[in-house]
């Protein structure tokens, strides 16, 4: 579905995709995940045919990117990270402009408005204008612009940043039922609870693709385990930092609400050393268990190990 | 080509313009506020220029030569001044504009017919109410002349009958009062009609600045198609301004309409076309609203101003620029707007100036279309 072949994009001083090469099957659910300035943008940028290819290619739906991008502009859906819908326009008038410019006969556009309007929960806003409508609801109006024409791969830049949790839920549950529906799905985040919701992730760092694999598997990749403290008073927590960061094995510490995540290189034989760390100090805990590796954990020891 | 991707770009830039009141006013009320403005600035007929007068004869003849060239509401008079410094002083203070000094023996010379000693003086920094001053000193003054000639023939015996006056016959056609405002004002209207080819220029960069660009260039549609797209609204928008404004000009100015009004309607929607053509071009390449905005200022509406003939006549400039003016869409609209007010002359007449806008128009949205690249940055 999506090839590429040392995809690379300079700007004028910095080489913000370099080398990337990475294949996304028919009806994944792809996200890319990587930190500010990884080249996440600039990669579906250059997949939506925005940009032009500094070297390297892609082939989309057996197009030829840097030859045929308008070609394949009639089979793509791309949300941009801002809003970038006119927000003069209500509801409905932004989803029949983009329906014309895809070639929608206007016959579907009604059935096909509606429906999405229902599953984007706008359809009480039909005439609101863009403008006046809440960020959670201009991303999902821009999401149904982006599905107004059915495109076969849909190419999404952080749709989700500045969203409330509901509605962020509420926008996950119509990617998984596009997933469901054989849709192909490009998607980047920054979030590590939606990477973990992907059938596969592509971790970014400096414009090149460092990790690729399914969430599991990355997670796995984790070299270490996790323990969990939960403390009998949460305000022991800087506490509890300061006396097991010092200890042999530990290499990471955070807080998660009430309890605190150490990151050590086996959890059956650090658990003893921590607990008796803690009762030495007088620190009462509720339970400290192992507990499994979050994505979140992962990304972070991968990141880590990229910047040393 | 497709009709449906013009015509959906099309409704969504007229519900831009309708709905965002600043575009709207800047669309509607520009070319009626400069129409004005400009009409009252550039046309006032001159008249009670500040004159002042130095008298050294003091006599009967000069003292009816004065009252000859102050008559009627063209010149006044300042003050009597004492000496050449007083005129000196009131001009550098701009009391006066112009001065006309009297020399001892004016009525003795103009008994004998010796010469006729008088000076004007201009302010050469204003020449236009100098030179204002000048036609009007020198005809009261051939008309003051000719009379004491005849007086002189008279008193010399010879009869009125025998006097004949040569004079030169010279009719005026098409502005027979030779008002300014007759003719400038068809001038104008061709050039303030061309303000909303400002807003098109503007229309890309808002767009990028917005942000929404990015997600029109993610469309199959087409350059050609989104340039036209864009223009359309434009024209029909303008087009009320070419109703609105020939009338402000019949109904205020009293200029007279005397061709077909039809005929200037569907003339000013190529010129439409054309002009906002050129407002596009400038948008292609002009990433922000500001650079668009000062750009438009210097390719479209300066030389519009000075290079189509509104107000310097193209006989009279170097050939380059007559060639350069060509290609201004103003250029050939001024004479059509010309044209059908003042003579009302028919398309047998203006069709080859039409059929250049026409083509300027094609032209200059094809050059917009060839330079807009679909890609951001």
């Amino acid at each position: 579905m999506i090839q590429t072949h040392h995809l690379t994009r300079n700007f004028k001083k910095v080489r913000a995709v370099d080398g990337l090469t990475f294949a996304i099957q028919t009806g994944e659910l792809f996200g890319l995940v990587g930190p500010d300035g990884a080249g996440k943008t600039t990669t579906l940028r250059l997949l939506a045919g925005l940009l032009d290819v500094s070297e390297g290619n892609a082939d989309m739906l057996g197009f030829d990117l840097k030859e045929k991008s308008e070609s394949i502009k009639p089979h793509v859906g791309y949300m941009a990270q801002q809003f970038s819908l006119y927000s003069e326009l209500s509801v409905m008038e932004n989803l029949q402009f983009f329906s014309e410019l895809f070639d929608v006969k206007a016959q579907e556009l009604a059935e096909r408005a509606e429906r999405l309007l229902n599953f984007a929960g706008l359809i009480e806003f039909t005439n609101r204008r863009a403008g006046n409508l809440s960020g959670g609801m201009q991303k999902k109006l821009a999401l149904a612009c982006t599905l107004i024409h059915e495109p076969e791969i849909l190419l999404l830049d952080e749709p989700t940043t500045g969203v409330d949790p509901i509605s962020r839920r509420e926008f996950w549950n119509i990617l998984t039922d596009l997933h469901l529906q054989g849709t192909t799905i490009l998607v980047s985040t920054p979030y590590m609870d939606e990477a973990d919701r992907c059938s596969r992730v592509g971790l970014m760092y400096a414009g090149k693709l460092v990790e690729c694999d399914s969430p599991k598997a990355i997670r796995d990749k984790l070299e270490g385990e996790i323990i969990e403290i939960r403390p009998q008073r949460p305000e022991d927590w800087q506490k509890i930092l300061s006396v097991v960061t010092s200890l042999n094995g530990v290499s990471e510490a955070q807080t998660y609400g009430e309890s605190v995540h150490l990151l050590v290189d086996s959890g059956e034989r650090r658990m003893t050393q921590v607990r008796h760390a803690l009762e030495a100090e007088n620190i009462p805990y509720r339970s400290i268990r192992i507990a499994p590796a979050r994505m979140e954990e992962a990304f972070i020891s991968l990141m880590r190990k990229m910047e040393a | 080509m497709s009709f449906r991707h013009i015509w959906a770009v099309t409704r969504k830039e007229y519900h831009h313009i309708v709905r965002d009141k600043s575009t709207l006013v800047l669309v509607l009320f520009t070319p009626t506020l400069v129409l004005l403005l400009m009409a009252y600035a550039l046309t006032v007929d001159l008249k009670n220029i500040p004159l002042a007068i130095l008298d050294l004869d003091r006599s009967q003849a000069s003292r009816n030569f004065i009252q000859q060239i102050t008559a009627g509401q063209d010149l006044n008079i300042y003050s009597f001044a004492a000496n050449r410094n007083d005129i000196n002083d009131w001009l550098v203070r701009g009391q006066v504009k112009a001065a006309v000094i009297i020399s001892p023996g004016f009525a003795a010379d103009l008994i004998t017919l010796k010469g006729f000693p008088i000076q004007v003086i201009i302010d050469g920094t204003e020449p236009q109410s100098g030179n204002f001053a000048v036609e009007h000193i020198s005809q009261r003054a051939e008309e003051f002349i000719s009379s004491a000639l005849t007086k002189q023939l008279q008193a010399e015996g010879i009869g009125e009958q025998s006097i004949q006056s040569l004079d030169m016959h010279v009719e005026t056609w098409y502005n027979p009062d030779l008002k300014p405002r007759n003719a400038l004002i068809p001038g104008l209207i061709s050039m303030v009609l061309a303000f909303p080819s400002l807003s098109v220029a503007l229309t890309l960069a808002h767009e990028r600045e917005h942000g929404t660009l990015e997600q029109l260039l993610a469309t199959p549609i087409s350059r050609g198609e989104l340039m036209l797209g864009k223009i359309f609204p434009y024209i029909i928008v303008g087009l009320i301004n070419v109703i609105v404004i020939p009338l402000l000009a019949i109904a205020w100015f009293h200029i007279s309409l005397n061709g077909s009004f039809a005929l200037f309607f569907g003339l000013s929607a190529i010129f439409m076309f054309a002009v906002l053509s050129m407002g596009m071009v400038v948008g292609v390449f002009m990433h922000t609203q500001a650079a668009a905005l000062a750009l438009s200022f210097l390719v479209i509406f300066f030389p519009g101003f000075f290079l189509t003939g509104i107000f310097f006549p193209l006989a009279s400039m170097p050939e380059e620029v007559r060639l350069e003016s060509l290609l201004l869409p103003g250029t050939h609209y001024a004479i059509i707007t010309r044209g059908i007010f003042l003579p009302g002359v028919g398309i047998d007449v203006l069709w080859s100036y039409a059929v250049m806008m026409f083509g300027l128009g094609i032209t200059f949205t094809a050059l917009a279309a060839f330079f807009f690249r679909k890609k951001l940055g």
